[in-house]
């Protein structure tokens, strides 16, 4: 388990995050935790709202691991509620 | 003895120069310092001050303007007038002084190197007037804080701001250590005294003073004014400058002024953009941010490039559109990272002061009010901590300010170089092609998330960065108001503005 540092935005706030997340982790819990630092803070909550993830313009799958990713430092992550 | 007049010895004195025969010109006046490469040495004989002065005068009237000052403070300490500020506009003074002071100290160190090292003899004599004037502002506005000190300590970040590690002051620093303290004499004037001193200090010195005059802050606005009337004079030096780079390498006068415009923008509409239209209270606005920089500085730069044959920076368009927004995703950011300021930020979104913000900018609401909206919700909730931060936002590597703050949250893309092996953020495209012009000029500096990340502050967590900034719990922001500002928006009526 390493921490890796990553630049998370979620899409409609208005400025991205540093976020640690894990190696472990999934990209759903990447997902959460790129969401909580806009959703409910300036970002009203969608009812039944889910996230999906999108790295270097790609959409990743939920259970994908942050370990089977090549993301370097500050790698740029995007959130937005799934379509 | 009858003095002589100026007129009488002012054209054998101002071009004071002689033939070096100790050393080489080269070493006396390296190229580096003097920014004179691509133009040859008879061509600076054509640079001429655009005003006369001599010493005499000079001290005459600096004099009289000293006196000025001195009058309007001694007369209002006796009035108590601080005491009875609106905190908001208090507030104003302490970012203002935080932020600017040690510039001016940093612009003394520039116009002594002007006056050491310029091409031009002409040019060497008039900046150790310029040099004066900027001792006298930063000692002006350090008196001035000093006299306030008793009322407030966020008037010590006067002094004590630029030495210390506030993400904010390290904004501006970034672009005074780089256009002030660095950049030889030619590249300094067009991006100083042109584009910073002549284009937009009338937004902190005019439009400010104005608004505080308004708001009651007698002596914060005279003492801006007095500022201002040295800032017009010695700005204009940028204009022989310009004229004679013009003549022999255009290209290099246009990059410099692109880039330290856009530069100086993203610092302004941090400044003064959040406290035109957020501090300073609604009734007392005389203009909105934009409309004066739209009549003071938009016209006013448009003319100058034209007059001299330059052309508006590429990025015009969007310089133009991030007007609407910029200052609005920066104070919002300011506001929500309040414990990391030394000031405390007024939200200024009451409903009074909404329906003010979205009369001038038609999108404000869709694009601002939505987010202050789940602020406010938290607020009246009870819910504090979803209204304070936990991590840090994404920082450009150019200007240092958060990522998504130079337009709107629907304009926030990702912008990135990779050089010598490191990505490199920006805020946007522009700061991206300032990068890209010099990648070696900017490459290897560590911004704040850079350097949280690298584990240079410690304990890494919010605690940590705000002792690594040097905040300590009395000059820690928070809302101005205590937050009674929201409780209008627990009324039913308030869904209806």
């Amino acid at each position: 388990m390493v921490m890796v540092p990553i630049y998370g935005r979620f899409i409609g706030d208005f400025t991205a995050h540093l976020v640690a997340v894990d190696t472990e982790d999934t990209i759903a819990d990447v997902a959460a935790k790129i969401a909580a630092h806009s959703v409910c803070r300036r970002l009203p909550a969608q009812s039944a709202g889910s996230y999906e993830v999108l790295i270097d313009g790609r959409l990743i799958p939920p259970e994908v691991r942050v370990t089977q990713l090549s993301l370097r430092p500050l790698h740029w992550i995007d959130v937005r509620w799934k379509r | 003895m009858r003095l002589l007049s100026r007129d009488d010895w002012y054209e054998i004195s101002h071009d004071l120069d002689w033939t070096l025969s100790y050393v080489e010109e080269s070493d006396a006046f390296p190229a580096e310092w003097t920014g004179s490469s691509g133009v040859p040495k008879a061509a600076w004989q054509a640079w001429e001050e655009p005003f006369r002065v001599s010493y005499r005068d000079y001290v005459a009237v600096q004099r009289e303007k000293e006196a000025g000052v001195a009058g309007v403070r001694d007369a209002l300490k006796r009035a108590h007038i601080y005491e009875h500020l609106d905190p908001a506009v208090a507030a104003i003074s302490h970012f203002h002084m935080g932020a600017l002071c040690m510039v001016e100290q940093m612009a003394v160190t520039m116009l002594g190197r002007f006056a050491r090292f310029a091409p031009s003899p002409r040019w060497r004599n008039i900046s150790v007037f310029g040099m004066l004037d900027e001792l006298r502002h930063a000692q002006l506005q350090l008196s001035f804080s000093h006299d306030l000190l008793k009322h407030d300590p966020r008037f010590d970040w006067c002094q004590k701001a630029f030495h210390t590690n506030e993400w904010g002051i390290l904004a501006i620093r970034n672009f005074c250590d780089d256009w002030l303290l660095n950049a030889n004499c030619v590249d300094a004037a067009l991006a100083v005294h042109l584009t910073l001193e002549h284009g937009f200090t009338n937004m902190q010195f005019v439009a400010l003073a104005a608004d505080a005059m308004e708001a009651g802050d007698i002596g914060f606005s005279n003492l801006l004014s007095s500022i201002q009337t040295d800032e017009a004079r010695h700005a204009q030096q940028g204009f022989p400058t310009l004229e004679i780079l013009m003549k022999h390498d255009s290209q290099r006068a246009q990059r410099v002024i692109d880039v330290s415009f856009w530069r100086a923008f993203r610092l302004f509409q941090a400044m003064t953009g959040t406290a035109m239209d957020y501090y300073t209270p609604v009734d007392k606005r005389k203009m909105s941010f934009k409309e004066f920089m739209l009549e003071w500085v938009v016209d006013q730069h448009e003319r100058t490039l034209r007059d001299y044959g330059l052309q508006r920076p590429w990025y015009w368009e969007t310089f133009l559109k991030c007007l609407d927004h910029g200052h609005h995703a920066l104070h919002l950011g300011m506001w929500f990272w309040r414990p990391t300021l030394f000031w405390k930020p007024n939200a200024g979104v009451s409903r009074a002061e909404r329906q003010w913000l979205n009369s001038k900018y038609p999108d404000w609401e869709e694009s601002w009010g939505v987010l202050w909206d789940e602020i406010i919700r938290n607020i009246n909730n009870g819910d504090m901590a979803k209204t304070l931060p936990d991590t840090l936002p994404a920082l450009c590597n150019l200007t240092q300010l958060p990522i998504g703050t130079h337009w709107d949250r629907h304009h926030l893309e990702r912008c990135e170089s990779t050089y010598n092996g490191r990505t490199y953020y920006f805020d946007s495209d522009v700061s991206k092609w300032c990068f890209d012009l010099e990648p070696a000029r900017y490459a290897g500096h560590l911004n704040v998330v850079d350097r949280f990340v690298a584990g240079l502050i410690q304990p890494p967590n919010l605690a940590g960065a705000l002792a690594w900034m040097s905040i300590t719990p009395e000059v820690m922001g928070d809302d101005v108001y205590d937050y009674r500002w929201a409780a209008e928006f627990n009324r039913p009526a308030a869904r209806d503005t």
